[in-house]
């Protein structure tokens, strides 16, 4: 394998985990961009949706893939429900508040699937595994699929947030509150569903984490933090530019673990950090602007 | 009723005299185990009376190993909680990754005891005793404190509180890697040496230097500058304050001392990993204990962390299994319900010392939201 054909694997590589990354951070940056509420359990719900299809996979040997139509309603329910009794009680408080109530929240759920299912990693069969060749470069199957499904989710998501009349009004609650409020729009009815939308998406981005890797209970940290970076890239609720956030991750990410030498997997949460850091430190509001709090905090 | 109780717990815990006390008796608790110890060589009693206290010693357990131990974890929580503080209760910036210099403390200390699994470790900076070595994990944690607070206490707010979680993930992750001076999954593992009373006496004395320092501290011109930061930073730096240089300072000193009782643990724990030193509870601790006692106070990180500490200890000894759901969902009840602490419960007007005012100031609130006591429903 020469040069060229390492980087072009890499490349692709990098693409097809960049999809995952950037449906994985939509429900964040969402809730983030309507709600103002910076989500520090994102993680944990990602982790509680990979863990359903794990069950699903495990007892009734379920494809991760249909395993969607009981997350799906599911972790609508649950965020729904978290909307209602514990995010409205923060909403109009300051975001130290937020972050703390949600960070709280994280490590009870995390701690409560350790509870049920022990910290040892777990792993979701799936019969789409494989590679296409095509020369030197292969092309994995699961992930491929994995890409598919994102890129298909967030055009679902692009729909419903331009197109449709609840999307209309989720954005006019991000817009302004209490303008939104004068038309006639019940907001605590748009954020408690708008809540659900982004868990059930984040749940769904967790049945897609499930079959290419490992799970365990506490892996919602780093994957919060990735999110996070890849929102200072991208803005509050910028599809494309979640996208395109998602594959400068995914590449530079898959870029370093091939070519520094004795580095393995652990390298992807140091390089979002360092992303995260390097952006907000030089553009306190985000690569592309759009980033909410920094100018209510000063 | 309520507040006659409150008002005579005040009265009692702010008086002079019951806290010297108090410092007495927990110098004096060491004995009773040493007695103990004592006991236990003695073949035969020279009198009665010594006969009859070593039965109640030996028998009835007033003093044993595992209290000792209990009040060492207890007096650590209580420096760092007291550390933390300094960053977030008095400058108002929420660190989220606190636990990343208690991790670097400890890496550092074992590394000049010379536990290094590597053969090329050099060796001028190994096999040096506890106390320098002590020292010098402290001066770990500094010196990362200064590289890594230059960037991120650029940062505000909640952006600050994040690079902070990120910092400790990212560090873990570095530290597990670098196989050569951590030993990766291996671990390190240091002189064994058990002395109960040496750790106890010294986590003590810690303590006590640290809590008067910190009250000194607030009491300085430098203790209110950190406070005019939290109240309104660009206020502050337009009164002519270098405004990053008191951040980096005190996040240095909070940082040394964390690294120093990171590496007084170590060496008490005698085995360290990358998962127990930087472990991520370590940090909500400190985190919950300040919000329990009152933010931004000098005694209430001390009260937080001693009831806390008790509570958990009872939680640990009847539902190990579901320690952490606790410890989670005590951290939502508290900052929803107790916002101002217990030293908020014993105020009776608000000075802008308690979590309230805090985040009603330092998270200036847009239009809005500015609605009279900060949109809470009383």
């Amino acid at each position: 394998m020469d040069f060229s054909d390492l980087l072009i694997q890499t490349l692709i590589n990098g693409i097809l985990i960049g999809g995952l990354y950037a449906v994985m951070m939509l429900g964040f940056s969402v809730i983030w961009g309507v709600m103002g509420v910076i989500n520090l359990a994102h993680g944990d719900f990602l982790m509680v949706g990979a863990y359903m299809t794990w069950v699903l996979n495990k007892t009734y040997g379920w494809e991760p893939f249909v395993a969607l139509i009981v997350i799906l309603p599911l972790m609508f329910l649950i965020g729904y429900i978290t909307q209602y009794t514990l995010i409205n009680r923060i909403l109009e408080k300051p975001h130290l508040v937020a972050l703390l109530v949600t960070y709280g929240l994280g490590i009870a759920i995390a701690s409560t699937v350790k509870v049920i299912y022990t910290a040892n990693p777990r792993i979701t069969i799936t019969k789409f595994s494989g590679y296409l060749e095509f020369g030197e470069v292969v092309l994995p199957v699961t992930k491929s699929l994995v890409l598919v499904a994102a890129l298909i989710m967030m055009v679902g998501l692009y729909i419903f947030l331009q197109k449709t009349r609840f999307g209309k009004s989720m954005r006019a609650a991000a817009q302004s509150k209490e303008a939104a409020r004068m038309v006639g729009i019940d907001i605590n009815r748009v954020y408690a569903i708008t809540f659900g939308i982004c868990i059930a998406l984040t749940g769904a981005a967790g049945m897609l984490i499930s079959p290419i890797g490992a799970i365990n209970p506490f892996m919602g940290t780093a994957w919060t933090l990735k999110a996070f970076a890849i929102t200072a890239m991208s803005g509050l609720g910028n599809i494309p530019g979640a996208l395109l956030g998602g594959m400068v991750l995914g590449i530079v990410e898959n870029l370093l673990a091939t070519f520094v030498p004795n580095i393995g997997s652990g390298i992807g949460i140091i390089t979002s950090y360092i992303l995260l850091v390097f952006v907000l430190v030089t553009k306190p509001q985000g690569l592309f602007g759009g980033l909410k709090p920094p100018q209510d905090v000063s | 009723m309520g507040k006659n109780i409150l008002s005579f717990i005040q009265s009692v815990i702010f008086n002079r005299k019951f806290q010297i006390g108090v410092v007495i008796i927990l110098f004096l608790l060491p004995t009773l185990f040493a007695a103990r110890e004592a006991c236990k060589d003695l073949n035969e009693f020279s009198s009665p009376r010594q006969e009859s206290v070593c039965t109640y010693l030996i028998e009835e357990k007033p003093v044993t190993s595992a209290l000792l131990l209990s009040f060492t974890q207890m007096f650590i929580l209580i420096i760092l909680a007291s550390n933390w503080n300094l960053m977030g209760g008095f400058t108002g910036y929420i660190d989220f990754g606190h636990a990343v210099f208690f991790g670097l403390g400890a890496f550092g200390t074992a590394l000049l005891m010379g536990s290094s699994r590597w053969e090329e470790w050099p060796a001028i900076i190994s096999d040096w005793s506890f106390w320098p070595a002590m020292i010098g994990g402290g001066v770990v944690a500094a010196i990362f404190a200064i590289l890594i607070g230059s960037a991120t206490l650029r940062l505000k707010g909640p952006y600050f509180s994040i690079a902070m979680l990120g910092t400790l993930v990212a560090v873990r992750e570095i530290v597990r890697l670098s196989t050569n001076y951590s030993g990766g999954g291996l671990g390190l593992s240091l002189p064994v040496y058990l002395n109960r009373p040496l750790f106890y006496y010294l986590s003590l004395i810690i303590l006590l230097i640290v809590v008067n320092f910190i009250k000194w501290l607030r009491a300085t011109e430098f203790g209110a500058t950190l406070v005019a930061i939290r109240e309104d930073e660009i206020g502050a730096e337009m009164r002519g304050i270098n405004t990053t240089l008191h951040k980096i300072t005190a996040f240095t000193v909070a940082a040394f001392i964390t690294g120093a009782v990171g590496g007084m643990w170590a060496y008490q724990n005698t085995f360290i990993d990358t998962d127990i030193a930087f472990q991520q509870t370590r940090t909500i601790d400190m985190v919950m204990m300040s919000m329990l006692g009152g933010l931004g106070t000098v005694s209430g990180p001390v009260l937080g962390s001693i009831v806390l500490y008790w509570l958990r200890d009872i939680v640990w000894a009847n539902f190990l299994l579901y320690h952490q759901i606790f410890e989670g969902v005590l951290l939502i009840i508290i900052v929803l319900y107790v916002p101002n602490g217990i030293m908020g419960l014993f105020k009776k007007e608000n000075d802008g010392t308690t979590l309230r005012d805090i985040t009603k100031n330092w998270f200036k609130q847009s239009s809005k939201e500015n609605k009279p006591n900060g949109g809470q429903k009383e």
